[in-house]
């Protein structure tokens, strides 16, 4: 009888701890994102942003993103539509400037600027830090369309300035690569669902590895249900690129 | 005294010899005057109603606001501490009436079917005594914005975001420290409309503009100062500045500047952290607004100069006919022993006199029309009233300018005068008799 009664209770007493003990170490998927895009080495790509907003046309940005990722230096350069080329971004440190050779002058902008009045922030066009950023929390394994994915949340670290405190992650268990990202603000209200449609990698000299990045980015406004961003990014450059790059007088000179 | 009298008597009766002449040019003269009377008295009317709009709405007549930067990067307009700042501007400033603090942000609002930018005003509305005096509800309860997360909109803005009130909005805006944040509100109040700063501002409780930007209740965005006369907002403005820095606190310069104005585009590109204060007064926080009003008031003064150019031609032109005809009385003057001097005098004399009474006569009348148009409450188009910053043109005019109007026009007539008057004095008497006019 108390063999039966054992028998009967294990499920009970001991799942929760076996469902835990058959979860995947999520730390470990967090850092196997992150090292699927880490580069090390210098990074160029020409980028396509297609903005869409209520009660606006839909423009079109082509821009080329510049980045030193061990130095922590990025730089977009606009160059169409014709009205916004010239115009660029420099991130040096932990400060991100905004120069317009409209008016010749630089204005230092926050690290979570929307870059061009776009659904697109800085960090989007960056090598990923999740695992450095946020702590994270395995909340399942889910099918998101045909893929099999992990669901994760991310939270905020103490003392960490970031534009979303948490995040939602769909990872595909198959390749690890982020399908589905929900942003929330820090009223818990879902502010920004992205979608990674297409997954490309590159051999980079440097990492002497694999470098993997999204060649195809949708980003949807949550609050202002209408707007929407489109990001393709096209011809990857890993090799090294000019030491004086990421400089303001560099980026004035472009658009002289 | 007698002889003032008696020059008085003879510019009058050579006024009265040519009435039709001298009505023609002391009309020009009034038409002048009045019309100096009338735009000096609308442009008053537009910086009138600049002032309340912006007291009421935006600020203070002196404003102790500043910036703390947690990154050099990364700066908001707060200030900390604000309690103790509040004890000192209240020893430092005997002129003071009374004081609010209020909370600045910016926010983007999104209802159902519409979203727009707004510059929030977050306000404490029991202590508000000019605000609940000026502003004018259409639909809604003032005091219901004493309660959390609720919310103050013009009706234009209501009108864009399709609310009235008891329906709900969404603000969305960053934090000071740069984490996206959102709060749901309800619409308490709509209030009607004037001028351009009604369209941009709304009106959140302060506690609730806190908790969305996440700061502690010993922060807030400025102290409002109200004086007892708010035309010494400079002086008071320029001798706090000095005793805050006095007293240890770190203060911006001096810059005539919208607050909103430094933080994009100054105080961003400035390398220092930490808390720094900005004294203005009410004219440096709409700035952006008196440089449209400088357009018009410039635009006034040069018709009006340029109409007073007309009339002092005239004056002369007169004059050198006058001379001409009376050549022979000027000699016969001459050779009875009337002074080169005390010609020049009976001629200025004669011009001042005209002058004086068109003057006044024209004063007079542009202030019966101005009353006339205050008493017609004439309605201004939704254009002009973004500008004017009123609905209904209003002139106001000070007793006190009539007289230097007056006493103006009478000085630059008599010195458009003063050519012909020497030139008369200066003819010879015998040539003078011997002239055939």
């Amino acid at each position: 009888m108390h063999r039966i009664a054992t028998l009967l209770l294990l499920p009970l007493l001991g799942g929760p701890a076996l469902a835990r003990a058959a979860e995947p170490d999520v730390n470990q998927i967090v850092r196997a994102i992150d090292e699927r895009q880490r580069n090390q080495g210098d990074w160029k790509a020409l980028c396509y942003m297609e903005q869409r907003e209520k009660g606006k046309t839909d423009v079109v940005y082509e821009l080329v993103v510049y980045r030193r990722d061990l130095a922590n230096q990025q730089l977009f350069l606009f160059t169409k539509p014709k009205s916004e080329a010239g115009k660029g971004y420099l991130r040096l440190e932990k400060n991100l400037w905004f120069y317009d050779p409209g008016v010749g002058r630089w204005e230092r902008r926050t690290e979570r600027e929307r870059i061009g009045g776009t659904e697109t922030r800085r960090g989007d066009l960056d090598e990923s830090k999740l695992a450095e950023e946020y702590d994270a929390n395995y909340l399942g394994s889910e099918k998101l369309g045909a893929y099999q994915v992990h669901k994760i949340e991310l939270k905020v670290k103490p003392g960490v300035d970031v534009a979303f405190p948490v995040v939602r992650l769909w990872v595909d268990q198959a390749t690890d690569n982020v399908l589905k990202r929900q942003e929330l603000a820090l009223s818990g209200r879902l502010m920004r669902t992205a979608y990674y449609p297409r997954w490309k990698k590159v051999h980079s000299q440097s990492k002497k590895g694999d470098v993997w990045y999204p060649e195809e980015m949708r980003f949807f406004d949550e609050i202002e249900k209408a707007n929407s961003t489109h990001i393709v990014i096209q011809q990857i450059d890993l090799r090294s690129l000019e030491a004086n790059i990421f400089t303001k007088a560099w980026l004035e000179s472009k658009s002289r | 005294m007698k002889m003032l009298a008696t020059d008085l008597l003879v510019a009058g009766r050579n006024l009265l010899r040519h009435t039709r002449r001298n009505l023609f040019l002391g009309g020009a003269i009034a038409a002048v005057a009045a019309l100096l009377v009338l735009f000096l008295g609308l442009v008053a009317g537009f910086r009138g109603a600049m002032m309340e709009s912006a007291t009421t709405l935006m600020c203070g007549h002196v404003n102790v606001g500043g910036f703390f930067k947690i990154t050099s990067g990364t700066s908001a307009p707060l200030v900390t501490d604000w309690p103790k700042v509040m004890e000192d501007v209240r020893r430092l400033v005997p002129e003071l009436e009374y004081a609010t603090i209020r909370g600045r942000g910016y926010v983007k609002a999104i209802s159902d079917s519409e979203s727009m930018d707004l510059v929030i005003s977050a306000i404490q509305i029991e202590k508000e005594r000019r605000f609940r005096r000026v502003v004018e509800l259409t639909e809604g309860r003032l005091d219901d914005l004493g309660q959390p997360n609720t919310i103050l909109l013009s009706d234009k803005q209501a009108e864009r975001l399709h609310v009235k009130v008891g329906d709900a909005l969404t603000l969305s805006a960053p934090t000071a420290r740069g984490v996206s944040n959102t709060m749901d509100v309800r619409v308490a109040g709509v209030m009607r409309s004037v001028g351009v700063l009604s369209s941009i501002f709304a009106f959140l409780p302060e506690e609730s503009l806190r908790r969305l930007y996440q700061l502690n209740d010993r922060t807030t965005g400025a102290i409002h100062l109200f004086l007892k006369d708010p035309d010494a907002a400079p002086q008071v403005m320029s001798r706090l500045l000095a005793d805050l820095r006095k007293a240890g606190y770190r203060v911006m310069d001096h810059d005539p500047q919208p607050y909103w104005m430094k933080l994009m585009m100054k105080v961003n590109s400035e390398d220092w952290t930490g808390q720094k204060l900005d004294v203005t007064t009410w004219q440096d926080e709409v700035s952006f607004l008196d440089t449209m009003l400088k357009i018009v008031s410039a635009l006034a003064t040069i018709l009006v100069s340029v109409l007073l150019f007309i009339v002092v031609i005239g004056i002369m032109n007169t004059l050198w006919i006058a001379i001409r005809e009376r050549t022979r009385e000027i000699g016969t003057l001459r050779a009875i022993g009337m002074q080169r001097t005390k010609v020049a005098w009976l001629f200025l004399l004669e011009a001042g006199l005209l002058a004086l009474g068109g003057a006044t006569a024209g004063v007079l009348a542009g202030w019966g029309l101005s009353a006339l148009v205050n008493a017609a409450n004439l309605k201004v188009n939704e254009g002009l009233q973004m500008l004017i910053s009123q609905d209904h043109l209003s002139v106001v005019i000070r007793p006190g300018a009539l007289a230097l109007y007056v006493a103006g026009i009478t000085l630059l007539t008599a010195v458009g005068a003063l050519l012909p008057a020497v030139r008369a004095s200066r003819l010879r008497p015998v040539t003078a008799m011997h002239h055939i006019g």
